[in-house]
């Protein structure tokens, strides 16, 4: 019963990094948490899966990402619904002004949205959640080489998108 | 650039050994073109984790602390054997009522290309369904449609796995070399693909898992030897 208490305290305690990754995947706050309540259930319902001594961060981040490639489809078709007004908000924000870190978010988060999903979900995991590149290799069950190119087209694409001026 | 695009990220990202970081440290102090994409991709991280930080600062959202209708099979199990609610006869007729045979039809309308397949008046997993209780652990990332939820045997002693793919999921138990469709569940119309779909699983598959399971569900090791030994 203790491991049981454990295993749901560990998952406690990664909620706000959880929340972190969801924002960095999705379109908007109620659908990063909308993804954060089905890990948090996946993850819950697979407990048996996990084995102790392993990384429940890395476990659970993979189990985030799975659940959000599964809703690839309607995500797309959400972003085209709504990918104009976003462009002009963009358009009529100066950057140097939103120097505000939570101002920022939004902003950095319509950002992410303009990347394919390869190249988000390593953005994400090196560049916010701070993981290793073997780390996500393992995670993602990607060639070193293929992490790193979509790294490098990524975050390349992101600078053009948001760069200082 | 002197230094390949790869090799200059996985410097910044401190990623390289000691020896080649002092390599490509030195071509960064030569040129001003890097030295200035270094700057702006330092900054862009810096930029990129201060924003996404404030979620971290912010409060969990209490609906997030108390995830909901979280089935743990083992632990409701020891409770219904302890307090006896229900037969599981009763749950399996409730659920098995609920398998819709119109959406059966559209599963099985292309012969060889649905993921079902009627023989002798039961139903079987087909394709890339059969592929999928045959090959992916549930512990394992997935790349198809279908993925696994969990594995257990029931009083038969049979290997069973319940599934989820965009449309459905459902209940199949190991028959001889087949799988057996023991039930299956559209996804409620407009709920496809969303987060919480995905997420949750169906409460008729639910109830059919526990009127079936006999013990508890296989863990990931327990789930790897059944797969080796061919579901037996």
């Amino acid at each position: 019963m203790d491991r049981t208490s454990s295993f749901e305290d560990q998952l406690g305690a990664l909620l706000p990094q959880l929340r972190r990754f969801a924002h960095a995947l999705s379109w908007d706050a109620a659908d990063a948490d909308d993804l954060v309540q089905a890990t948090l259930e996946r993850a819950l319902r697979s407990k048996r899966q996990w084995q102790p001594g392993t990384r429940l961060d890395s476990w659970t981040y993979r189990i985030m990402r799975n659940l959000w490639i599964d809703t690839a489809r309607s995500r797309s078709r959400k972003a085209k619904l709504e990918a104009p007004a976003t462009e002009a908000e963009l358009v009529g924000e100066d950057p140097r002004g939103a120097m505000d870190a939570a101002i920022d978010l939004k902003r950095m988060m319509t950002a992410m949205q303009k990347l394919p999903d390869e190249q988000r979900e390593v953005v994400a995991l090196i560049l916010i959640e701070g993981f290793g590149y073997r780390e996500v290799c393992e995670m993602l069950d990607l060639p070193m080489g293929t992490v790193s190119s979509r790294l490098v087209r990524g975050r390349t694409r992101l600078l053009a998108l948001v760069g200082e001026q | 650039m002197t230094v390949p695009d790869e090799k200059f990220f996985a410097w910044l990202d401190g990623e390289l050994p000691a020896a080649e970081a002092a390599a490509v440290e030195a071509e960064v102090a030569k040129s001003p073109a890097l030295t200035r994409a270094a700057e702006q991709h330092r900054a862009l991280r810096g930029r990129l984790r201060a924003a996404f930080d404030t979620v971290v600062a912010q409060p969990v959202p209490q609906s997030l602390r108390q995830p909901a209708e979280v089935i743990d099979f083992g632990a409701a199990k020891r409770v219904r054997d302890h307090r006896r609610w229900g037969s599981p006869a009763q749950w399996a007729a409730i659920a098995a009522t609920l398998i819709i045979g119109v959406f059966i039809g559209t599963m099985t309308a292309a012969p060889g290309s649905g993921p079902v397949e009627v023989r002798g008046g039961h139903l079987y997993a087909a394709s890339a369904l059969s592929g999928a209780l045959d090959n992916e652990l549930a512990s394992a990332s997935v790349t198809g449609p279908v993925r696994i939820g969990m594995t257990f045997r029931d009083r038969s002693g049979s290997i069973c796995r319940t599934f989820t793919d965009p449309q459905s999921s459902g209940l199949a138990c190991r028959d001889g070399p087949d799988w057996k469709l023991r039930g299956l569940f559209a996804v409620p119309e407009g709920q496809g693909g969303t987060y919480r779909m995905a997420g949750g699983m169906d409460p008729n598959l639910a109830a059919l898992v526990d009127s079936a399971i006999a013990g508890e569900p296989l863990d990931a090791a327990q789930e790897r030897a059944a797969m080796s030994k061919g579901w037996k």
